[in-house]
This record gives C-alpha cells, structure tokens and sequence, in this order.
C-alpha cells in the first residue's frame, strides 16, 4: 500500500515572495523558519510525489460553471499564469507532474462518490500553488506533483464535514489504488485570515488564526469540524479564510496525529495571516 | 460582506475573467476601453459602474469581491508586486470613501 510520508499545510499570500523585503524583520525571520523547515522535511522525505491540496481563486473557471475539484493531469506543471506573473513577481517555474496517479486519483474519487473535475492542460496558478513551490523549493527538490485545485469562495462549497470526509476517501484510494511503495506527501495550501477584495481587505483576525492553530496542536479533530464552520470562517475573513478548508480536508485523509505549530505571523501590507503546520506521519493515527 | 449575494451570472465576470485569459484584450482594453465594453452584454448599470471605478454598485450587483481585487488591478493599472494602491482605489470604491492621494486615504 502507498503511505501518506509527509503532511503539511501552509499559507500563499503573494506578498510573501515580491513583498518579503519589506516586511518586518520579525515577521520575515517566522515566514523564512516556517517555510525553510517544509522545504527541509520535502526534502528530506524522499518523496515520489506531492499532493498540493490548493484554493482555485476562480483562475480557471468562470463562476457560472464552476467545479468543486480541480485535479491537473498534465505531464509538467509551469506557472504562474500569466496575469499573475508581475503580482507575484516570482520566477517561473517546470515541476513534473505524475499524469498516471492523478489519473487514479480522478477515478478513485469519483468510484468514493466525490464529484470531481479533471483537466490534462496546464492549470492557471496563482499565488495558490506558486507561493508554496517557490517558498519550499518544491522545483529545486525534483519531486513531481499533482495540484487538486478547491473551490472554497463561489457558494455553495463543500464544508468542513464534507472536506474532512473527502480527506478520507483520499487516504482510502492512496491506500488501495496506488502503487504499493509509493510515498506520497499531502500539501494544503491556503489561508489564514484574510478577505480578498472584500471591506476588511487589509485586515488580519490575528485571534481567530491563533485559536484554529490552537485547535489543531491539541488535535482533537472533532472540536475542529464542531467549531470550524463556514460561518465562523467567513467572520474570520469572507472569501479568503474558507482557504483553511484545505487544511482540513489533509485533517481527514490522515487523522488525529501531532501537530507541529511552524510559526504564525500577520503584517497587513501581507494581507493575509501567514501559517505553517506539519503533522507528525511516523507513528499511527490516534483512534483509527 | 457576504459570498451568498454574489450573481454568478453576470457579464461583467465573464469580462474579467477574459481579461485575466488574455494579455491581448487587457491590452486593447487599455488602449479603448469602450470597444471592449461594446462587445459584452452588459446592463446599462453594470457598464456605468465600470466606466465610474465604481466598485461599491458592481458589488451590489452582485460582483464577486474576489474578481474585484482582480479587477481592480486592472483598472487602476497596478498588477505590480502586492497592488496595494488598486485594493487601496478598490476599498475606497467599496467603502465610499474619498480615492487614496486625494485627501483621506484609506492606508491600511
């Protein structure tokens, strides 16, 4: 059976790679500690692939027909898009993709009765799967991945139950459909607190991001789907803290494990709380 | 500032997104603005709103705030690294307050 080696979640505001300069010295030393260590254990997990569970910021749909789930299929993943190329002001980059397990991946959700989309053309990214490359060396570390992009902004989406039970039937295909020594790395990108374009643009709800990084170092996942709901994201942000429904899908696809809190910073001109987790994937899931 | 009014069948959507798709229109878009415009479907409401910067009515339109920040870069001609001055012209837009660098404006 394929095992889930690494999980990991973090942040992707742009200006993390175009403003990193400007930012204070404090909150560049957490941003270059949090994100050095997710470049240091991809590394180092001597991975086949990585699975980067990310936010679609409507970059590849019009809204009127607009999936709930992205996987990209094509046989190398370049980005950023164009438009984003200057906004990011980060340089391009060519990761292998891995067109056969995501092939498996389709199928293996679809049979588990998730609803998802599939595209074999190179996506259009962002900032949601460029930060988190570049940020983490993913290129430099040669391993091939496979973005699964989520809708989490054009209601109505799946919710924190619904993700955290999309999780499972992920870790359910990793087990049974793929390769029996393949080691795979689950990668969440997305949040935390920020409302994109909305009113509070510019505003961090710095209490709202420290409790959910306190909900998931005590690890009791059921206190997360029971107080992690829409609404109660969508205080903490609308249209952008809903993100953290990525991290929460990775929750469900490998259970109640330890968490390691990597750092947490908020500078506005950031517009965006910026996070980092890993989970502790040697030993065995508790309760399972 | 709720997700759950957004229409996800306005034009004006489809335009930016084909904006975004495609670095010819954007810059035919800034060379003549109208022509474009003439070739979307849009209400005399959505178009006005447009032509005004006026983000507050597209909003209540039901414009997707996301697609606005996106917006936003377009028409205030800041895609650089971060586009703080577009979200700056945006929020104020939103908020209904005075346009950043004429008098009160809304630095975060």
């Amino acid at each position: 059976m394929a095992n889930i080696s690494l999980a990991v979640a973090a942040s992707h505001a742009p200006g993390l790679i175009g403003m990193f300069d400007q930012a204070p010295r404090e909150s560049q030393q957490v941003v270059s500690s949090a994100y050095g260590s997710l470049a240091r254990q991809i590394r180092e997990a001597d991975l086949d692939v990585i699975i980067m569970v990310a936010n679609d910021h409507m970059a590849n749909n019009r809204i009127r027909e607009y999936p709930d789930f992205i996987v990209g299929m094509a046989p190398e993943h370049r980005g950023p898009a164009e438009f984003f190329k200057d906004w990011l002001a980060c340089d391009e980059y060519a990761i292998p993709g891995r067109p056969d397990i995501a092939e498996k991946i389709l199928n293996g959700l679809s049979q588990r009765g998730v609803r998802v989309s599939a595209t074999r053309e190179n996506l259009n990214f962002d900032d949601n799967i460029s930060v988190p490359v570049v940020k983490t060396e993913i290129e430099a570390s040669g391993v091939p991945i496979i973005p699964i992009l989520q809708n989490v902004t054009v209601p109505p989406f799946p919710d924190q139950h619904r993700c955290y039970e999309i999780g499972r039937q992920l870790a359910d295909l990793i087990e049974n459909d793929l390769p029996s020594d393949l080691r795979v790395g689950l990668f969440a990108t997305g949040g935390m607190s920020h409302e994109p374009g909305g009113v509070r643009d510019f505003w961090i709800d710095e209490d709202f991001d420290n409790w959910f990084l306190g909900l998931l170092a005590n690890g009791d996942h059921d206190k997360v789907l029971a107080e992690v709901t829409l609404q109660r994201l969508e205080e903490a942000g609308s249209g952008g803290t809903g993100e953290l429904l990525s991290w929460i899908l990775v929750m469900g696809a490998i259970g109640e494990r330890h968490c390691n809190v990597l750092g947490y910073t908020a500078w506005d001109k950031w517009r965006c709380g910026i996070g980092a987790v890993s989970w502790d994937m040697t030993s065995a899931p508790a309760g399972r | 500032m709720s997700l759950e009014g957004i229409n996800r069948a306005l034009v004006s959507h489809d335009l930016v997104q084909d904006l975004k798709w495609n670095a010819d229109l954007r810059q035919e878009f800034e060379e003549d603005e109208s022509a474009v415009l003439d070739r979307y479907e849009l209400t005399p409401a959505e178009r006005t709103a447009i032509e005004e910067r006026d983000f507050r009515t597209l909003y209540d339109l039901g414009f997707h705030p996301y697609l606005g920040a996106q917006f936003a870069r377009i028409l205030f001609a800041n895609n650089k690294s971060g586009a703080t001055s577009a979200v700056q012209h945006l929020l104020a837009s939103i908020r209904r307050e005075p346009a950043p660098g004429h008098g009160e404006a809304s630095e975060a």
